[in-house]
């Protein structure tokens, strides 16, 4: 089932740098990477990818460039050395705030005391 | 000599960037750029489903079924477009400081290259002003660039409201400088020049100020 984009707050960007990380590559073929690489559980809407590569720009961890692919013009976007030090930070706090919040969700409640 | 007829799918694809534009706002540059993204993404997308069978309405139609609403996707650059409007009004009103300051210095003190730093800053009656706006300049742009890494992200709405404050600051500041600054005028052709540099600002700040406000009104949920 795909999730509503607002699940994603606050890990949007750490998911945009992760997918630039294997290469350059251009808005649309990002947002299918997320959809294709999660199964379809990330089907973000352009209006949220978008903008927010537009964001990642500004912020310098990410750059753009116009290329000319079969006679077609693409801005394709890459990480840049902070925005690939900013996924790391990222990556580390995705695994500690996952951890914590998979030992609350797992825990089972013990049987009831009679 | 004209080109070969538009496809019809062609015709559906530039009404469809047409409607974005026509919601879109911001630096004309910017807007440009998205609309060459999302015609690209379009395109792309549209290929996608050709290449799995679809015939090239078709392909389009769910290309742009996909990208969704026009309107919805031109409100979705808002934020960014109204961050790069306040700092291009900040630029402008930042590169202007020292093209209208340097008449006024030239005008209220004739040899600026005699006088101390001290002399010269209270030469101009409104250096308060000037370091108001600058300070407020470069936090927004602080909070609105490459450093918002390490400090607190500016808000839209936030960066809006320091480029009016700034606009009007400027805008105060012209009007004070020519008022009190005229009547030390010791050459009457520099002093033109000094007042017609100020009165050009002026209707800069005034067209900035009211963009802002249109601004403000666009991102109002």
């Amino acid at each position: 089932m795909p999730m509503r984009p607002e699940v994603l707050k606050g890990h949007l960007d750490a998911l945009l740098l992760a997918v630039l990380e294997a290469g350059p590559q251009h808005g649309y073929a990002i947002i299918e990477a997320l959809r294709v690489g999660t199964g379809g559980a990330l089907d973000l809407p352009t209006g949220t990818v978008y903008p927010a590569l537009h964001r990642l720009e500004r912020a310098g961890l990410i750059t753009s460039d116009w290329e000319t692919v079969i006679g077609r013009r693409r801005r394709a976007y890459r990480l840049t050395t902070a925005g690939t030090r900013a996924l790391s930070e990222h990556r580390t706090v995705w695994n500690e705030f996952s951890a914590a919040v998979t030992a609350v969700l797992t825990r089972r409640p013990e049987a009831a005391t009679t | 000599m004209t080109g070969p007829p538009a496809r019809p799918a062609d015709e559906r694809l530039t009404r469809y960037l047409d409607e974005i534009a026509a919601a879109l706002h911001g630096p004309r540059r910017r807007q440009r750029r998205i609309l060459a993204e999302l015609r690209d993404g379009v395109e792309q997308s549209a290929d996608g489903r050709a290449a799995r069978g679809a015939t090239p309405e078709q392909a389009l139609a769910a290309a742009i079924t996909e990208f969704g609403n026009p309107t919805a996707i031109a409100y979705a650059f808002h934020p960014e477009m109204a961050i790069a409007d306040a700092r291009r009004i900040l630029g402008w009103l930042l590169a202007t400081g020292p093209l209208v300051g340097i008449w006024w210095l030239l005008l209220l003190h004739p040899q600026p290259w005699h006088g101390s730093p001290a002399e010269l800053i209270t030469a101009i009656p409104v250096t308060p002003l000037i370091a108001v706006a600058v300070t407020g300049t470069l936090a927004t742009f602080a909070g609105t660039g490459r450093l918002i890494r390490w400090i607190p992200e500016a808000a839209p709405a936030t960066a809006l409201t320091a480029a009016f404050s700034v606009a009007a600051l400027v805008l105060a500041g012209d009007i004070t400088v020519i008022a009190v600054g005229w009547s030390q005028a010791t050459s009457t052709a520099l002093g033109v020049v000094a007042v017609g540099a100020s009165l050009t600002r002026t209707a800069g700040s005034i067209s900035a100020m009211h963009s802002i406000v249109t601004w403000r009104h666009r991102l109002t949920p």
